[in-house]
């Protein structure tokens, strides 16, 4: 029944190196976020932008494909070019990254901050703050986050830096399951015998919040943390293909997917790379995930269920 | 001003144009000799054509459609005074007789239009057509409740402009005074001024008899009461589905301009762009006869068609009039200089221009405002040669001259909107090009509503953005009127002529024109007016799009005027 | 029981004239001349404000608010100009655009989205619980990475992808099945289905993958506890162990996150609607959010709305019959 303290740092650490995959993937999203935030390095080493056009590298009078084999790949384009506008794809690929990854892990961060705080505040408050909250968590919950997003996207000036604006969107809307999660496992938690000692030795909600219900909430706030990054990198290419995502020239794979599915006959190596790009990281963002909450607390299983339960609180 | 077809770009549900200008664009396809997958080409009656649209045929009422020349599925219900000749190519921009006996008598200064209408039109419960019922249908669609049309006959039409249709005054059976039907044969319409087009005017949809014993207001588009050879058998879900049969009233011997062959037409909507041609390219079962009258190949659809020729003889090219251009707002700095607006029009490159609206096949490069076509008087010029890749040095000198040898820094507004012309990819395409002259573009994208409200209001209009226009008709006037004529300037509400242009050598010009009712000297002076505005560098042509569409194996005797650019329904045939 | 039925439905009532409120007030500082995009394009200044004039586009914020209550609650006569429509309580408005009664226009697209959640409710609890469960009992060898590869594909592809190259694939290229093209259940259910099975099938990948991991965790954690440790100490089979006793216990997350995706599935299959032409709400939804068609964008939201809540109610009475220790109160 130890609580992680200064030594669970140290523990989680042993624990996650025991895992192969884990680690693995650790290494692949240090990696892309490494070559995001490299990208303008890379590029400069391909010689290339992810804005200048290339008119002589597509055949105009067929729509713009792509003239070469494999998209035009070429020592100067090493992913070979964009149908219609001949940018380079490696350029637009990497950029991307930046947009993709950042706004979504923004946007996720948002959302699990939002979503943590509420529902903790929910579980552990009086029971008029916990309506309050609950009926708040359905509204958000019950309103359709795509129309909400055209709605707030249009409403907001354009000057507003798109990216930023799209996270926060998100991010804004998209806490309600997070904070549903998390005050039902608070409430889980707070019938549990250990908290429930901790209670009587007199220990103050917050302590209680931070040091006993933090621990238990992470596992599963942390498994779907890791579904949600895949998620909100799709939910921008969702609002790309409506016409509200991030704005040209700037590239994401959302929209890079979005204008490329069309093409998946014509030029596949155009839908190829950022759909093979995003499943590498939704891949390993949830490998992380699995390794992160089994490492954290791997007895979190039997521990949930040794309280009787009884007096456990239900939903409402 | 037509909305134009939708292209097979990811146009999703979202984009949907605001006005669904019904059966604005027409069809596609195919070469005019292009056979069906049998060997027999000879169009036959019978079948059902089945047409797959993006837009739903959400108005459905005379009143309220927006069409070039009567629309594409509309002209199968509803007959008009005038029409369009049913044709390939350019002989398809004229203008022909529907259910008058000819396209109108004017009078000497061409003010008083006189029809008469045909003997033995018959509407599809049987009852005869009569002119009052013309008149009927022009007044109703005053009403502001089923408004939607293009604005002429408010502009035209003696005291028309505050008439607010038959619904207001119900004691007042003369409603508008204008229009006089002497006898149930006979129309006469009285105009404010000369107006040498009014055929062209009387080809659309406002034109339609409506019997006022039959209208149902607003509720009319569910069963309009045909006059064409077919007539709406269902209607589901505001105009998503639209079943039409064979109006067994109408006769061939009164209308020379329909074919009608098939039996039933069949037409759905609300697909996705490339869900359409997905179909049309694989054309199974129903969607062997299958056309769609709204959904262009995308460069996509059109790199994989080209390669393959079963499909490449079952695309149909067409060119319909529309420009698409920057246009500048010469009351915003630094846009006031002349010089900084021919710096942009050489500094232009069309050919990447061209390549994000789809490539050499889907848009030609465009110097002139007027469209390349002989109906509209086109006349070559390029008075700031810019090349293919644009004048960079010229424009670099230019901006010298004008006192931005440093360079200068612009915004230039466009729609987010996926359609294709004033889309992020043309505008990402300038921004690219003007870099080279030194000129470092922002760029403002506005959500489509919000884009519309800015760029037709006087008062927020931006310095520099992405526009276009669609022929009304295939003729100079309603192409050259609402963008440069100084008295159709709107202060409160809708404006058009963005370049806020009132000059009194341009608008004695357009009245002069007017006059005209020979519509081939007519278009020669368009032309030439358009030459002379172009060298005010108001706007800068862009390039005008290609209509490619896909039809199903079974189909045959496409027609593709000039007038519609798209495959007319009326002709096509799946037997 | 009661106490807790009453209390939902207060709650219900409470948070949907919270959305509805929300919606009022985004859509009126949305930009976007309403008046001018119902009237037309080239609508003359005279004929914008009439049209203004009839939707009440000019009045405050709260007095249009109290309208759509009133009629929600008493119903409304509505004059289109050319007749008088009564639209009888609950009265959601006239659609802007076409002067559609939006219940009637509700009615009219729903069977077309509940069909569509439906079916792929049923595909991704196959999928998603199937492929959990096996992952959970092949914990660590190549079935499990294989399945938890797939489902993760499922996340990574946006559904315009997913749906896009199953048509070409299957309708376009292989033939094994028309395009979709949506025949109402009533008018014939092998079509019905049939048309569906890819929209499901698109959707159902989409949603697969959350229910696969939650299901494979909450086998794992279940599977973990004591009681199970005992059923196998006393040599209960493996079969039974998996099947009876862990499925049951780890099911209660499954339900609740099967519930709330139901609901919001209903608005949210925005994109499935689209990609392959189902007339549903959805659809019509993004469509009226583009003209600023304001009664639509409310009555549509609403009912999404409704749908998730009493879905959510739905999910916290199963999660009670699910694992017993849960309370109702």
């Amino acid at each position: 029944m130890s609580a992680p303290g200064a030594s669970g740092a140290r523990q989680f650490w042993r624990r996650l190196r025991t895992q192969r995959a884990a680690l693995v993937a650790a290494v692949v999203v240090a990696l892309l976020v490494l070559v995001a935030l490299a990208a303008p390095l890379l590029t400069a080493i391909e010689g290339q932008d992810p804005t200048t056009y290339h008119p002589s590298l597509v055949d105009s009078a067929r729509g713009g494909v792509p003239i070469g084999s494999f998209g035009g790949v070429s020592a100067d384009h090493w992913l070979g070019v964009e149908p219609q506008t001949g940018r380079d794809l490696f350029a637009r690929l990497v950029y991307g990254a930046r947009v993709s990854l950042g706004v979504a892990l923004a946007a996720t961060v948002v959302q699990v901050a939002i979503g943590v705080v509420v529902g903790v505040a929910a579980a552990l408050g009086s029971r008029l703050v916990d309506q309050l909250l609950s009926r708040f968590t359905d509204v958000i919950v019950a309103m359709p986050l795509m129309i909400m997003a055209l709605a707030l996207l249009a409403i907001v000036p354009s000057s507003f830096p798109r990216p930023v604006l799209v996270a926060l969107v998100i991010g804004l809307i998209g806490w309600g399951s997070i904070a549903k999660i998390v005050r039902a496992q608070t409430l889980t938690l707070k019938g549990l015998d250990y908290v429930a000692a901790a209670r009587l030795s007199g220990w103050g909600t917050w302590r209680i919040a931070r040091r006993e219900l933090l621990p238990g909430i992470a596992a599963p706030v942390i498994t779907y943390a890791a579904l949600l990054v895949p998620v909100d990198i799709t939910v921008e290419a969702a609002l790309s293909f409506l016409g509200v995502g991030v704005k040209p020239p700037t590239p994401s794979w959302g929209q890079m997917l979005t204008a490329a599915d069309v093409w998946y006959q014509a030029a596949p190596q155009y839908l190829l790379l950022p759909a093979g790009a995003l499943f590498v990281t939704v891949l390993a963002l949830t490998v992380l995930g699995d390794g992160v909450r089994t490492a954290l607390d791997p007895r979190a299983a039997s521990r949930l269920r040794v309280g009787t339960g009884r007096k456990r609180e239900a939903k409402a | 001003m037509r909305q134009p077809s939708v292209i097979a770009r990811r146009v999703a549900a979202a984009s949907v144009s605001l006005v669904v200008a019904a059966g604005a664009a027409a069809c596609g396809p195919e070469d005019n000799d292009a056979k069906g997958s049998g060997g027999d080409s000879t169009p036959h009656k019978g079948g059902t054509l089945t047409v797959l649209n993006s837009n739903p045929q959400q108005d459905f009422d005379p009143a309220r459609l927006y069409t070039s020349g009567g629309g594409n599925v509309p002209s199968l219900v509803f007959r008009t005074l005038t029409t369009r000749n049913r044709e390939n190519g350019e002989a398809g921009a004229k203008v022909v007789p529907d259910l008058a006996t000819d396209t109108g008598r004017p009078n000497k200064d061409a003010t008083v239009w006189t029809y008469t209408l045909k003997e033995g039109l018959k509407y599809e419960d049987g009852s005869p057509i009569t002119s009052a019922d013309i008149k009927y249908g022009i007044e109703r669609s005053f009403a502001p409740e089923l408004s939607g049309g293009a604005p002429y006959l408010r502009d035209w039409l003696v005291r028309a402009a505050d008439y607010q249709g038959p619904y207001k005054d119900k004691g007042d059976t003369k409603g508008l005074s204008a229009i006089e039907t002497p006898d149930a044969r006979t129309i006469v319409f009285h105009l404010n001024k000369p107006e040498g087009e009014f055929p062209y005017l009387a080809t659309q949809t406002q034109f339609t008899p409506v019997p006022k014993a039959k209208d149902t207001g607003t509720k009319y588009e569910q069963h309009p009461l045909s006059s064409g050879p077919y007539k709406v058998v269902s209607n589901e879900n505001d105009g998503e589905r639209l079943v039409l049969e064979r109006n067994t009233h109408w006769s061939a011997s009164t209308d020379a301009e329909r074919k009608a062959y098939p039996d039933k037409i069949d037409v759905r909507s609300g697909l996705d762009s490339s869900v359409i041609n997905q179909r049309l390219s694989s054309s199974q079962g129903a969607d062997a006869a299958a056309v769609t009258t709204d959904t262009n190949l995308g460069p996509a659809e059109l790199a994989k068609v080209t390669g393959d020729k079963e499909l490449a003889a079952r695309v149909g090219t067409g060119h319909f009039g529309y420009t698409d251009y920057i246009a500048f707002n010469p009351t915003i700095k630094p846009f006031d200089n002349a010089q900084v607006r021919q710096a942009i029009s050489y500094a232009i490159d069309r050919s990447s221009v061209v390549n994000a609206a789809g490539g050499s096949a889907l848009a030609e490069p465009a110097t002139t405002f007027l469209p390349n076509q002989k109906s509209f008087g086109y006349t070559q010029y390029d008075h700031f040669p810019a090349g293919d890749a644009g004048d960079a040095a010229k424009a670099k000198e230019l901006l010298k001259e004008a006192g931005y040898a440093k360079g200068l820094t612009v915004t230039l507004t466009h729609s987010n909107a996926k359609d294709f012309e004033t889309s992020p990819e043309i505008a990402t395409a300038i921004q690219d090009a003007l870099k080279k002259a030194g000129i470092t573009v922002r760029l403002q994208g506005l959500e489509e509503n919000d884009y519309s409200d800015k760029i037709h209001s006087v008062k927020s209009e931006p310095g520099f953005f992405l526009a276009h226009w669609g022929a009304d008709w295939p003729s100079g006037g309603p192409f050259l009127a609402p963008i440069f004529d100084g008295r159709q300037i709107v202060k409160d509400g809708a404006n058009f002529n963005t370049g806020l242009l009132d000059d009194k050598s341009v608008n004695a010009e357009i009245d002069a024109i007017n006059k005209l009712t020979d519509l081939d000297a007519a278009a020669k002076r368009w032309g030439a007016l358009d030459a002379k505005i172009g060298e005010r560098a108001l706007t800068v042509p862009l390039f005008h799009p290609v209509y490619k569409r896909l039809v199903g194996g079974d189909v045959k005797n496409v027609v593709i005027s000039d007038w519609t650019g798209v495959l007319d329904i009326s002709q096509v045939a799946v037997k | 029981m009661t106490g807790f039925l009453a209390r939902r439905v207060l709650g219900a009532v409470i948070t949907l004239l919270a959305i509805s409120v929300i919606v009022y007030v985004v859509f009126y500082v949305t930009p976007g001349n309403v008046a001018q995009i119902t009237c037309g394009p080239r609508c003359s200044p005279a004929q914008v404000q009439q049209v203004a004039g009839q939707l009440h586009l000019g009045d405050p914020l709260y007095a249009r608010y109290w309208d759509f209550l009133q009629g929600l609650v008493a119903g409304q006569d509505y004059s289109t100009g050319t007749s008088v429509q009564h639209c009888s309580a609950p009265c959601l408005g006239l659609s802007y655009q076409s002067d559609q009664q939006v219940t009637a226009l509700i009615l009219a697209k729903l069977p077309v989205s509940l069909s569509l959640v439906f079916g792929a409710m049923v595909l991704w609890l196959i999928l998603g619980v199937g492929t959990g469960v096996l992952s959970a009992w092949r914990r660590g060898r190549l079935t499990e990475r294989l399945l938890t590869g797939i489902t993760l594909a499922g996340v990574a592809t946006p559904v315009f992808v997913i749906g896009l190259l199953l048509m070409i694939v299957v309708c376009g290229q292989l033939q094994l099945l028309p395009f979709p093209q949506y025949v109402a259940f009533t008018d014939d259910p092998e079509q019905w289905a049939w048309n569906l099975l890819l929209p499901w099938l698109s959707l159902a990948l989409i949603e697969a993958a959350a229910f696969a991991r939650l299901t494979r965790a909450s086998m794992l954690e279940t599977l973990a506890e004591d009681h199970i440790r005992t059923f196998r100490a006393y040599g209960v089979g493996e079969r039974s162990v998996i099947g009876r006793h862990a499925l049951r216990g780890a099911l209660a997350p499954v339900i609740a996150l099967n519930a709330n995706n139901f609901g919001s599935a209903v608005g949210g299959a925005v994109l499935t609607e689209t990609l392959f032409g189902l007339p549903g709400i959805g659809q019509e939804l993004v469509h009226a959010v583009k003209v600023v068609d304001l009664p639509v964008v409310v009555g549509m939201v609403l009912v999404i709305g409704f749908f998730v809540v009493v879905a959510n109610a739905v999910a916290d009475l199963l999660y009670a019959v699910a694992d017993r220790r849960v309370v109702l109160a």
